[in-house]
């Protein structure tokens, strides 16, 4: 008998926080019930939209903070 | 010079021993994720950048001064560093939003201010920047794991200590924040991916 999980495991699962005993039976669950399928693929839309909406600061703001490290008068630590 | 095969804790270790380019390559690694991070919490692409700078001036004190502990991720780190001084900053604007210049222009460059200005512009040809905008609208607590989740890294379990909540409410919370985000898209009316999450 195939397990019903809920939303809460579906976003464990993509955030790669389920168990490899977990995993085998979300995709087990994913192979055979199809409002699972919609609510993953759903969910792995919208996560893929959180990626690509990430911006980046200026590269002046990137030169800034190269320059004060070179410029640290702060001793390096040797290992 | 890319060194895409050397891990962070790697380039840690040589940008001690004085290797700059070691930094510079950790810097081009993470900027994109520690600066949404700023980003979404200050909503201010001008304090975000300020905010951005003093985050990575605070990590290179620490790494070169030797108070860097090795045992920890370099990237949850940074994103640490970057969360809190943009929450105390967020939190001083909230203290102080109504101070201004003789002209009239707000000294912190507000919240609503920025909002209505810098942001509003992209979003009339940048549909992520609706987006990011739609985060920074979502409750707090929903934002917070959202931000905490995605963006930072920080497991359910993490989320849920930081914030002292159960791991099912953090759960919950980032599944709201998402059917959340889902129903501001359709509201706006503007074509978007039909496969957003639907609950």
């Amino acid at each position: 008998m195939t397990k019903t999980f809920t939303e809460n495991d579906l976003l464990r699962y993509v955030y790669s926080e389920t168990s490899k005993i977990e995993n085998v039976e979300i995709e087990n669950a994913l192979l055979c019930d199809q409002q699972l399928q919609e609510s993953y693929s759903q969910l792995v839309s919208i996560l893929s939209d959180l990626d690509r909406c990430v911006i980046e600061p200026s590269d002046r703001t990137i030169q800034g903070i190269l320059d004060y490290s070179r410029s640290s008068n702060l001793p390096s630590v040797l290992k | 010079m890319i060194r895409k095969e050397v891990s962070d804790s790697q380039l840690v270790s040589l940008y001690k021993k004085g290797d700059e380019a070691a930094f510079e390559e950790l810097v081009e690694r993470h900027k994109s994720r520690v600066f949404t991070t700023i980003y979404l919490i200050v909503k201010d692409q001008y304090t975000a950048e300020d905010l951005m700078q003093d985050s990575l001036i605070k990590a290179v004190n620490t790494i070169k001064s030797g108070r860097y502990n090795e045992e920890g991720k370099f990237l949850p780190w940074l994103l640490r560093i970057a969360h809190n001084l943009a929450i105390d900053h967020f939190r001083k604007a909230k203290r102080y939003p109504t101070i201004v210049m003789e002209d009239g222009s707000n000294v912190f460059n507000t919240l609503e201010f920025s909002e209505d200005s810098i942001e509003s512009l992209q979003i009339k040809k940048d549909t992520h920047a609706l987006l990011r905008k739609l985060i920074q609208e979502l409750p707090e607590s929903q934002k917070e794991v959202l931000i905490m989740r995605h963006y930072m890294q920080m497991s359910f379990q993490e989320i849920a200590d930081a914030t002292d909540v159960s791991i099912n409410t953090a759960l919950g919370r980032m599944r709201y924040a998402l059917i959340n985000l889902r129903k501001k898209m359709q509201k706006t009316n503007i074509a978007y991916d039909q496969n957003f999450y639907r609950k």
